[in-house]
């Protein structure tokens, strides 16, 4: 640490606070927040601020994440039409992914429900629509209403024993329903007669031109509807009352006691949000099998859904924002640099590695986390700093009673720092020299200093009357209370004046020392 | 003067709450010391601090010269083997026992250094004339003991190791005066040699006359201090 | 169905039983569920391979095609595959278990962790070996003999005999051995276990290499029968943990006698009709684990939860 001998203190700000940013606006202006039409929800959220330092009212934006969204989805639907065709396709299977990850951390987040059977419950609905389609000729509008109900259904049988089995047990139970289903598709030759796969699946991008660029850009602005509406059925369900009321009974057994105690089904909230999920992931599965007109028992392995769950990863699990984020780097490495074959996968696992044992809650969450960190640390180095009767740390501050103490600790700490260096052996020869009588700056700060100290154990010279008329001096010390005598501090006894002074001076420089 | 123990400042707790407030201890060679205070107010907290198992945020602690201390806050726990390999021996507050090990297993777990290991059949021996009724119940599992056999087979884990610091928290907790004054007596009559003694207690009466010094515990600082006590 | 059956369904349940009983114990000591346990099989499966295929003609050409060769043969199988198990263990130790051991919200972040290894080998065994199976030489010979009336073949036999003395070693050595103990009172009471100058972090390293040269031994094992692949691990990998779940998690002698009731559902099935074997095995895990949610141990683990 760099010691700075100037006038100026350093101020050890305790409690660092981000930097934010701030508009002043026009006076008029200043309450003025635009709603959506025909409701009382805001756009953004401002925040009207007193700016203690220039004496104005100021705005300002409590919370960016609407801006961010904006940018990166807006990003997306502006630069990807004019990409390549395959980096189209890339960009829609990101969006139908994202939505997947962000109606799964529905589940596994505010749920708090370990389930696996995503693609499950999508690959079932996807089948049973497009069988559907091929085999009944129902037309493809229906297929989403089909899926969605397929979605309910098969939801609702996952959901029963998710209360009853504990999180790992139903997590396993979930990966295995995955495999079965796999396996059962492939065996049912009546459903799918080439190995498992239905094809030929009318769907909303008409069939000329399916692999034309125009099908193409169709078939992305679709998912990226999708993506969407999957971010409005998140805002929905997480922000509104169900979201709400899981939020007090997540990650601990006690706050599960607490909101049971407070009268919060959170149970059947948990089941319903589960099954509401799994309706959307539904639909998903029939708009998967439209957006490929195909359907195939791929959609059931373990690798993708793996993959999936790294994309939550390293996203942040929990979050829609880190759903979407670690959608988009696990898409864009997984299908982007599809030219270094296994290797990439390799590297969205090492990825995964990284963020899961250094960034705590994914990449979304690492400012939040560096923040606590560096906060962890400045209160270390300053409980290093912290002496006693010096500057007092806030945990201590709030025990006492009368706060003006604190502000006297504070300066009698800097005023005796200041003094501290102030006493050399020039200082001392000075006063034995002349203990009353002009003295230099120094002396007299030191001498104001203990002659303001408070009477408790304050040194004193008491006179003693000898026979012989000559008077000694002793040191005492004054108790400080009504009723008690002074103290004898030792047995010397000074004939000088001057001597006694002296004397006294030098005990209370010792003391100033010791503090 | 040999200190075998000198905490400096120690301020410790759990996360944001602070429960000892700059502690200043120091311990002398052979010395037995009680900590007496009411519940809640850092009795156990400081000798979970001493043995590192719960976090600090401020302080030292010199142990037998040594500093075991250290600014960084690991994870509580993460160090306490290795801190109480060097010569701590600990008997916690609700015994911290292994339900599905027998008592005489029990004792081989407390013999961790070589010198401990290499005698344990004289120490095991030594320890079930203390313990009397421990004898019997050499095979049996321990999660089947009673309250006070549980508190003498964590006592005597503890003392399988001769260490140079033995903290013992509340040994007469949870359990009847006929029961705890057995265990007492043979806390009280352990020859000490070189090593110190810390014991955590609610009850002063119990303490008096055995410790040379007695000190208060309140709300998290020491208050009061006194040497043989003697209370009628 | 004939009787063969037992043979075949004690085979398995051995095999299973070795990787449960891993997965049991690994959870209950140290707190982790290890997901890279199928990627430990497949890569000592390789190197089992890998070493079978250098000193398979140096053996051979000093002994011949004598009994001393099989053994020699079979032992360098074997030691291989625990080496390279207790290889990937000691990598798990210090990817999975070092770092995060006592940070906030350690098992969820250790299982990831665990799969994130598990996918990474699967691919670089792809990488490296390519996607082609590999045989391993048998260590027992082919042949069948009779035991009470019931035909067993040479492998079965050896299986399940070196299973159980292996599991009858490590029992042992949990009971009475001082690291055992030590391990043991790690899973009972960790605070204890701590005062008594047991460190986590120092135990944990014989827990993840035993565990692992566990896997190594049951890769060149079941490795007499099904080919070595890079993803021959995932599904031992999933019946482990579903039977390390039906025995209770932590519960070690449930753990076995789970993999025998799995082993033999799994025979029984197989005989009637191959493809609904995995399908009869989850009903069967989800209807026990319904009926009792805490396995079959059905007591409460001590520690953890």
């Amino acid at each position: 640490m760099i010691t700075r001998e100037n006038k100026n203190p350093i101020l050890y700000k305790v409690g660092r606070k981000h930097h934010e940013y701030r508009i002043a606006p026009k006076i008029n202006k200043i309450w003025d927040r635009k709603r959506f039409p025909f409701t009382r929800r805001h756009f953004l959220k401002w925040r009207g601020i007193y700016n203690l330092k220039s004496l104005k009212r100021e705005r300002m934006l409590s919370d960016k994440l609407p801006l961010w969204w904006l940018l990166g989805l807006g990003f997306v639907l502006i630069t990807t039409p004019f990409l390549s065709n395959q980096l189209i396709g890339v960009s829609s299977i990101f969006c139908v992914y994202a939505t997947i990850n962000i109606l799964w951390t529905l589940i596994i987040g505010t749920a708090g429900i370990f389930s696996f059977a995503t693609l499950a419950v999508v690959g079932v609905a996807g089948y049973i629509s497009a069988a559907a389609n091929v085999y009944f000729d129902v037309p493809w509008p229906f297929m989403f209403i089909i899926g969605t109900f397929v979605g309910l259904v098969f939801g609702s049988i996952l959901a029963a024993p998710s209360t009853r089995l504990d999180g790992l047990y139903y997590a396993l139970l979930t990966i295995g329903v995955a495999e079965i289903c796999r396996v059962f598709v492939v065996q049912l030759r009546v459903l799918a007669p080439q190995n498992g796969s239905i094809t030929k699946v009318d769907s909303f991008i008409p069939n000329e031109l399916f692999l034309q660029r125009e099908g193409i850009l169709i078939g992305f602005f679709a998912s990226f509807v999708l993506l969407l509406l999957a971010l409005l059925v998140w805002r929905l369900i997480n922000s509104e009352r169900l979201g709400l009321l899981l939020r007090t009974a997540k990650t601990s057994r006690e706050n599960e006691a607490f909101a049971e105690a407070i009268g919060i089904d959170f149970r059947k909230a948990r089941l319903v949000v589960f099954i509401i999920s799994s309706a959307a992931l539904g639909f998903v599965g029939a708009f998967y099998a439209m957006y490929f007109k195909s359907i195939s028992p791929s959609v059931f392995s373990l690798d993708q859904l793996l993959i999936l769950f790294a994309m939550m990863v390293i996203g942040g699990l929990g979050r829609a924002d880190g759903a979407v984020v670690g959608a988009a780097i696990v898409t864009f490495i997984d299908k982007g640099l599809i030219e270094l074959g296994p290797l990439r996968i390799i590297l969205i696992a090492v990825i995964m590695l990284v963020v899961t044992i250094f960034a705590r809650e994914g990449l979304t969450g690492a400012r939040k986390q560096f923040r606590s960190f560096r906060k962890r640390k400045s209160g270390e180095r300053r409980a290093l700093r912290t002496e006693k009767n010096g500057e007092v740390m806030p945990e201590e501050a709030t025990e006492i009673l009368d706060k003006q103490e604190i502000y006297f600790r504070k300066f009698n700490k800097r005023l005796r720092d200041k003094l501290k260096k102030l006493i050399t052996p020039e200082l001392i020869e000075e006063h034995k020299n002349a203990p009353t009588g002009n003295h230099s700056d120094s002396l007299a700060r030191v001498l104001n200093f203990f002659r303001r100290a408070e009477t408790a154990d304050k040194y004193a010279l008491k006179k003693i009357y000898k026979e012989d008329s000559n008077s000694v001096y002793q040191v005492i010390a004054f108790s400080g209370v009504k009723t008690h005598p002074p103290r004898i501090v030792d047995d010397k006894e000074y004939s000088k004046l001057s001597e006694a002074l002296h004397a006294v001076f030098v005990l209370r420089v010792n003391d100033l020392l010791e503090s | 003067m040999d200190k075998i123990l000198e905490i400096h400042k120690l301020s410790a707790g759990y996360g944001p709450l602070r429960v000892l407030h700059e502690i200043d201890l120091s311990l002398n060679k052979g010395e037995r010391i009680g900590l007496v205070g009411l519940n809640g107010h850092g009795k156990t907290t400081l000798i979970r601090a001493i043995t590192h198992m719960t976090e600090w945020q401020q302080g030292s602690i010199k142990f037998d010269g040594i500093e075991i201390g250290g600014n960084r806050s690991f994870g509580a726990g993460r160090r306490t083997a290795s801190i109480v390999r060097k010569g701590i021996s600990v008997a916690p507050q609700g015994d911290a026992i292994f339900p599905g090990l027998t008592v005489r297993q029990h004792l081989h777990c407390g013999a961790f250094s070589k010198t401990a290991w290499n005698e344990k059949e004289n120490r095991i021996n030594k320890i079930f004339e203390i313990f009397t009724p421990l004898k019997k119940l050499e095979h049996v599992l321990v999660g089947k003991l009673s309250g006070g056999e549980r508190r003498m087979v964590s006592i005597g884990r503890m003392l399988m190791e001769e260490a140079k610091l033995y903290l013992i928290d509340e040994p007469t907790l949870g359990l009847a005066p006929k029961i705890y004054s057995s265990l007492l007596n043979a806390i009280w009559s352990l020859n000490l040699k070189n090593s110190s003694m810390i014991i955590a207690e609610q009850n002063v009466g119990l303490l008096s006359k055995n410790v040379d010094r007695l000190i208060g515990i309140y709300a998290g600082k020491l208050r009061g201090e006194v040497g043989h006590v003697e209370l009628k | 169905m004939d009787i063969s059956i037992i043979a075949y369904a004690l085979n398995l349940a051995s095999i299973y039983a070795l990787m449960a009983i891993s997965i049991s114990m690994i959870w209950s000591s140290i707190g982790m569920i290890n997901m890279s346990h199928g990627a430990t099989f497949a890569v000592s499966g390789y190197s089992a391979w890998y070493f079978s295929v250098i000193f398979k003609p140096i053996i051979f050409s000093f002994f011949g095609k004598t009994l001393l060769a099989q053994i020699l043969m079979g032992s360098v199988l074997i030691g291989s595959a625990m080496l390279a198990g207790a290889l990937c263990g000691l990598v798990i130790y210090f990817l999975a278990f070092l770092p995060i051991h006592d940070k906030p919200n350690y098992p969820v972040r250790s299982l990831i962790i665990t799969l994130g290894i598990n996918i990474a080998s699967i691919q670089l065994l792809l990488y490296f070996f390519g996607a082609r199976n590999k045989g391993l030489p048998k260590i027992f010979g082919f042949g069948r003999f009779e035991i009470f009336n019931i035909p067993i073949r040479y492998d079965q036999a050896g299986t399940i005999i070196s299973t159980s003395i292996i599991l009858l070693i490590m029992l042992i050595w949990l009971r009475h051995s001082r690291m055992g103990i030590e391990i043991r009172a790690m899973m009972q009471n960790p605070e204890g276990a701590a005062y008594s100058g047991i460190s986590r972090r120092i135990t944990a390293i014989p827990v993840l290499m035993i565990t692992g040269s566990l896997a190594g031994i049951s890769a060149a094992l079941l490795s007499q029968t099904i080919f070595v692949s890079p993803t021959s691990g995932s599904i031992p990998l999933i019946k482990g943990l579903t039977i390390a779940l039906l025995g209770g998690l932590g519960n070690v002698p449930g753990a076995m006698i789970g993999a025998i009731l799995v082993g033999f559902l799994e025979a029984i099935v197989g005989s009637i009709q191959q493809r609904y074997v995995m399908f009869a095995t989850f009903i069967f895990i989800i209807t026990i684990l319904i009926i009792r949610p805490r396995g079959i141990g059905g007591l409460l683990d001590n520690t953890r939860e």
